[in-house]
């Protein structure tokens, strides 16, 4: 009896935690599909009295009248995350493998500071970035957002990869040349299939890291020609005004691609990792 | 189909010298077998051959040509590694098809000589098998399978019975000998079980700190080793040695093996050991023989008394722990019976058996 009042107990309290986690989430999927004015009632409306996309339509120019061009910022979204993503795995895949299993001079120092690059608050970077980019003539251009945000996955992606390959015995590529292979056929053969699961884990943090940031991006771009989503969302702010449901519908559209991304390839990142090559 | 020559073979980490000025040729079709102690260079001698390790100093050659800069990959070697380094992604089939593939077989002639090597090793039930799904032997089978398949001019093996348990230890170092009979290829082993070395080697090779110490056929490295290394080194349990004095008696040269017991040099050492103050001696287990042993007569001219600190039963055999100027002796007790600690037995030595050495040089005399 006992046992089952504190089974029951420990149900609610992980309900209860639950829902603090997952209530922003919620309250931004509410008001996604309600309109304005109800958002702001007091007390709070939980169940919309009256559901619509108009939002969404709006948004999408479906019936004519755009809010905001989320189109566009959607695919300036898609393609600058995707691009950055494959540059900077590509990039931190070889890194990573250089680091795990050759020496050379200074590997440490070069290793600890391409961390510590990371430690810096991307922020700070954000006005000599702008003057930089200014003078290039790259500011305001999806190149310019792309290499930022390879410059700020690379060194991400090069600690996760090393870790990966580094848990892949030396064997494996040793045999592999004794097999026939040159080392970049071990390499592309054998290291980096069994890495595999480990590499598209890094892409995906990378790919969500781009998809997320806010920062640099508000500085780099500025017109509808290299916003992302994040950025767009601060057309909604108007001197006047906030339409608090734009900004919730445009954050519905942000999270859905993701969420499902991070459902596809979890799967696959499990069932991955189970080896069996080495006595272990 | 080739020999294997060392030329002054060295390799040094730094300031530590792994391997030093080795110099090996290895004919043809020959089981050699490379033995030692950890960090002894025997497994870095490999790597070199291999390629998989840069040489310091001296030529490699494979048949008659000079392998020093050549990649692993053209060298037409295959090696086996302690623990199978198995591609875990593929089967066993692709596994061992995946140097062929490499080298762009066709298909057809892949699948013709993976069925040899399969039909070779009994693997045929567990073509389609991940490595993840096998035992270990299973493994060690498909790891040999892969390096079979190449038809490479020599295997390397290192260490390739170390994470098998003692049993299928066993089994599998049969195999590996009648491999090498079907395959007759050079095989050049490396382990640091001399139980191994013997059985399986052609020729042994005994190294220490980056020398050879020793080169010969199982037999003869135990009959003769060279030095007291060598001779504690093969053999199980290891010889016993004992520092002794030399006793110079009216022409009569007599070695004390502790106090009260003295045994008389055998004849043909005489003129070498007369003149020396201490000598080494070793004396294999199964040369002290326990008196009580019946299946021996007593036929030598003298013997000693010890008490027994530890027997230890082996089945065949046991084996008796005892001092002599308080080193641990282990003498062998073939039909044996049971036997009390603290027990008084008596042993008898054939002094013919005796291996001496020197005091100073550890060298044989």
């Amino acid at each position: 009896m006992i046992k089952q009042i504190k089974k029951i107990g420990f149900w609610l309290l992980v309900l209860f935690l639950l829902i603090l986690i997952c209530l922003p989430g919620i309250w931004i999927f509410v008001s996604a599909f309600r309109p304005n004015p109800e958002i702001l009632s007091k007390p709070a409306n939980w169940i919309p009295d009256r559901w619509t996309i108009h939002q969404f339509t709006q948004m999408f120019s479906i019936n004519g009248y755009v809010s905001v061009p989320a189109f566009k910022y959607l695919m300036n979204s898609v393609i600058i995350s995707s691009v950055s993503t494959v540059i900077a795995i590509t990039i931190g895949m070889m890194g990573g493998y250089a680091f795990a299993r050759f020496n050379f001079k200074g590997k440490n120092k070069i290793f600890l500071s391409l961390m510590l690059a990371r430690a810096v608050p991307g922020i700070s970077l954000s006005l000599p970035l702008f003057i930089l980019f200014a003078k290039l003539g790259i500011i305001n251009t999806s190149f310019g957002v792309i290499l930022v945000y390879v410059a700020m996955n690379v060194p991400f992606t090069i600690w996760l990869t090393d870790g990966f390959f580094r848990q892949i015995p030396k064997e494996m590529s040793e045999v592999a040349r004794t097999d026939g292979c040159t080392r970049f056929q071990a390499f592309w053969n054998v290291e980096l299939p069994l890495a595999g699961p480990g590499i598209g884990a890094a892409a995906i943090f990378a790919f969500l890291l781009s998809w997320n940031e806010y920062a640099l991006a508000s500085i780099i771009t500025r017109t509808v020609h290299s916003k992302t989503l994040p950025i767009g969302m601060m057309d909604y702010l108007d001197e006047f005004t906030i339409n608090w449901a734009g900004m919730c519908a445009i954050a519905v559209v942000m999270i859905v691609p993701a969420l499902i991304l991070t459902f596809i390839v979890q799967k696959h990142l499990v069932s991955g990792l189970t080896f069996g090559g080495v006595k272990g | 189909m080739a020999k294997v020559d060392l030329k002054n073979l060295t390799k040094k980490y730094g300031d530590v010298v792994a391997v030093q000025n080795m110099n090996l040729t290895i004919p043809h079709n020959e089981f050699l077998v490379l033995v030692g102690p950890s960090g002894c260079g025997k497994s870095t001698t490999l790597r070199m051959i291999a390629g998989l390790e840069e040489i310091s100093g001296g030529d490699i050659y494979i048949g008659d040509e000079k392998v020093n800069e050549k990649d692993p990959k053209d060298r037409n070697v295959s090696m086996v590694f302690q623990n199978y380094a198995l591609y875990p992604h593929m089967t066993v089939e692709e596994n061992l098809g995946f140097s062929l593939k490499i080298a762009k077989v066709n298909q057809d002639e892949i699948e013709i000589k993976v069925k040899e090597a399969v039909k070779i090793l009994g693997l045929e039930d567990l073509r389609k098998r991940k490595p993840s799904q096998l035992s270990g032997g299973q493994r060690q089978r498909v790891a040999m399978g892969r390096a079979i398949v190449r038809r490479p001019d020599a295997f390397l093996f290192d260490e390739p019975l170390s994470n098998l348990d003692a049993k299928l230890r066993t089994q599998m170092r049969t195999e590996i000998k009648k491999l090498h009979q079907k395959l007759k290829t050079t095989i050049i082993y490396v382990t640091h079980d001399q139980v191994e070395a013997m059985t399986l080697a052609d020729r042994i090779i005994i190294m220490k700190d980056g020398f050879i110490e020793q080169i010969g056929s199982p037999i003869d490295v135990f009959n003769h080793p060279v030095n007291v290394f060598v001779a504690t080194f093969i053999g199980s349990p290891p010889m016993n040695i004992i520092e002794c004095d030399i006793i110079n008696n009216n022409n009569q040269t007599m070695i004390k093996l502790d106090e009260n017991i003295i045994v008389n040099c055998p004849k043909n050492k005489i003129s070498e050991i007369s003149n020396l103050k201490n000598v080494i001696v070793g004396i294999r287990a199964e040369d002290i023989v326990p008196i009580t042993d019946n299946t021996k007569e007593n036929n030598f001219s003298w013997n000693f008394g010890k008490e027994i600190d530890l027997a230890e039963p082996l089945g065949t055999e046991t084996q008796l722990f005892f001092k002599l100027q308080n080193k641990e002796i282990i003498s062998r007790m073939y039909n044996p019976r049971p036997i009390n600690v603290g027990e008084k037995i008596n042993f008898q030595i054939d002094e013919n058996k005796i291996h001496f050495f020197d005091y100073e040089t550890k060298k044989a005399i």
